[in-house]
């Protein structure tokens, strides 16, 4: 494979890898919780911010980049500190964001939070550098490992492809345990989960924390690897992406999540890179945009559940369920 | 003292835009039950139509008749051949905020294709400036504020005076009931999005005739103000909303002659913060507290 190509591929995994754990931790959200977090960008932002910040070292006086609270942190450390600011990001909103409103309420402030997150970050030029953004983050390990550039994409993916393991790990508990049973029994009946005695906010909470510590942790691989992280990588719309990429797979089913995250924002937008450029600038973007606008239209018509819907999870009679099951005639149907 | 004055005047005119916008999002929302989020973006593209119909010579008022027109035909049809068909289909209320948010993309990114991302403003003839006790208006800020309480007023006649204001009334608190006394909810529920389509084209023309320029988000962006104004009036209160428009529009023009510009729509968030964590239901409401509870 020619070294151009190797280029390329590492840096689609790192990406899809990247657009996975994303994927997961809003499926956390919304797939299981039924949390419409139209915020989740900032989230991944957040994290993104915390590991550059983290990694640049101090900001320097008059220097092109100013920024709050710059250290040179070794390695891990700067993406598990992403994961916690995601995480207290997260418990920050949900303090008033997550509380016992209408679902719609909730949805609308999350919208606007990730509105709002976005004019602070660009107007309050101290913080991250406002709209140019912090850039020339040094990669992690680089000076450590002696490896071509090749050597080092290919590297990163092991990183990446390891953490992923972690946060899959992560998901996998939350979703296949009473807890992840608890958090689909708010989602499709909250009252009923209320009348069982279950802490519905404080649940609710909890999958919003931990939907918040993944995008903090995809934020930080990102911008480890890209090297660069400005107001105009997370707008709003990128966060509607990644809800695209959930309903597209199948929204609460891991697995499901995964293809897509692997069919929208990676095959789907990567694709159009090869497409020629024609019309005015920004005229691809725009068109890009309003396909993926159509694809989620388009799957919510047709194929709501995605491309692997979320298992119906059945369980087994016990003796309890057997002497209260209904009439034989009326189970008919189902 | 001085930067005060000045800067309630430019809150009222802030506020005028909001109450129309405002209202028109509320009453969709109470009536239809469907939360628009493209609400922002067909302001965008109403504000574009008028801006086409300046363009080829004819006055602002006739802009803003056009800009009205396209908001009602547009809202109509929205409901007609998506929202209700997806509604019918079973789908639920995460995948109808999801359903408007990709009309959202959808609209703003088709208004970016084929204008292209530029800067665009109203032609218009130049505004006078008109001193009233210390505040500077422009004739054009003074035409927001009378078409503002113009439609109010119209608002508050229909919803209290009419036969359809009452059906309007009667199907936000409880469409089954409503239908079940005999009210034609289908019609009501177009006639909804009809008015209230009209509100945000209206409000469309008016946001960017204070303005210097707009682009293809103008409107997406003033979806801030709005919402925070809803909320603060009572998802679904039209009374609430007028109220909510005057302390954001106001609060929002102070801060920034206070603080900075930047923060006009920070404070708009902050005072939704603070709505939700101590009011959730808005300042004006029995029907919302009723709801939550049903809900």
């Amino acid at each position: 494979m020619s070294v151009a190509w190797q280029f390329y591929i590492s840096t689609v995994l790192v990406y899809l890898g990247v657009d996975v754990m994303a994927c997961w931790g809003l499926n956390l959200q919304f797939g299981v919780a039924g949390l419409v977090n139209f915020a989740f960008i900032i989230f991944q932002a957040a994290g993104a911010y915390t590991a550059a910040v983290l990694t640049l070292g101090p900001a320097t006086k008059g220097g092109f980049q100013q920024y709050l609270g710059g250290a040179h942190w070794p390695f891990p450390l700067p993406i598990l500190a992403a994961g916690v600011v995601g995480g207290l990001l997260a418990v920050l909103v949900g303090s008033f964001a997550i509380r016992r409103l209408r679902r719609d309420y909730e949805a609308m402030v999350m919208l606007v939070v990730s509105l709002i997150a976005t004019s602070i970050a660009t107007n309050q030029v101290g913080l991250v550098n406002g709209p140019n953004g912090l850039a020339l983050v040094p990669k992690p390990l680089a000076t450590m490992v002696n490896l071509t550039p090749i050597g080092y994409q290919w590297l990163f993916v092991g990183i990446t492809a390891v953490i992923c393991l972690c946060v899959y790990w992560l998901v996998h508990i939350v979703t296949s345990s009473p807890l992840g049973r608890t958090l689909r029994a708010i989602r499709d009946n909250e009252q009923a989960a209320a009348a069982l005695g279950k802490n519905v906010t404080g649940l609710r909470m909890l999958a919003f924390v931990l939907g918040g510590v993944i995008a903090g942790v995809s934020g930080a691989i990102l911008v480890e690897f890209i090297s660069a992280w400005s107001p105009g990588s997370w707008l709003y719309p990128e966060t509607f992406v990644y809800f695209t990429a959930v309903i597209v797979g199948g929204s609460g089913n891991n697995l499901g999540v995964m293809v897509g995250a692997l069919l929208v924002p990676v095959a789907f937008l990567e694709a159009t890179r090869f497409v020629p450029q024609f019309g005015p600038p920004g005229f691809i973007d725009a068109l890009q945009w309003i396909i993926v606008g159509v694809l989620a239209l388009v799957f919510l018509w047709f194929w709501p559940r995605g491309v692997i819907p979320e298992r119906r999870r059945r369980f087994p009679p016990t003796a309890q369920s057997e002497a209260r099951q209904p009439l034989p005639s009326t189970r008919t149907g189902r | 003292m001085n930067t005060l004055v000045p800067a309630i005047g430019f809150g009222i005119v802030t506020a005028s835009i909001l109450a129309v916008a405002g209202v028109g999002f509320t009453l969709q929302f109470g009536v239809t039950n469907i939360l628009n989020l493209a609400y922002g973006d067909i302001m965008t593209a109403a504000a574009f139509v008028a801006y086409l119909v300046t363009g080829a010579g004819f006055s602002v008022w006739l802009a803003l008749a056009a800009g009205a027109a396209f908001g009602s035909v547009f809202s109509i049809l929205l409901n007609r051949f998506l929202y209700t068909p997806f509604v019918r289909r079973g789908t639920r209320l995460f995948g109808m905020i999801i359903v408007t948010i990709a009309v959202s993309l959808i609209l703003q990114n088709s208004l970016l294709a084929v204008f292209g991302a530029s800067f665009f403003s109203l032609q218009m003839p130049r505004p006078a400036s008109v001193h009233i006790a210390g505040m500077v208006f422009t004739t054009a800020q003074l035409a927001i504020i009378g078409i503002a309480i113009v439609a109010m007023l119209l608002i508050h006649l229909l919803l209290r005076y009419t036969k359809l204001g009452k059906a309007m009334r009667a199907t936000a608190t409880d469409p089954e009931l409503a239908r079940n006394c005999g009210i034609a909810t289908d019609r009501v529920i177009d006639l909804a999005w009809a008015i209230s389509g009209a509100l945000c084209g209206l409000a469309g023309v008016i946001l960017v005739m204070n303005v210097t320029s707009f682009t293809d988000t103008t409107g997406a962006q003033f979806l801030i103000p709005i919402i925070a104004v809803a909320v603060l009036g009572g998802i679904g209160q039209p009374y609430g909303a007028m109220l909510g428009a005057l302390v954001i529009g106001i609060a929002s023009e102070l801060a920034a002659a206070v603080i900075s510009p930047d923060y006009k729509n920070v404070v708009a968030f902050v005072i939704l913060v603070i709505v939700l964590l101590a009011r959730p239901q808005g300042i004006l409401s029995e029907i919302a507290t009723r709801k939550e509870v049903a809900a």
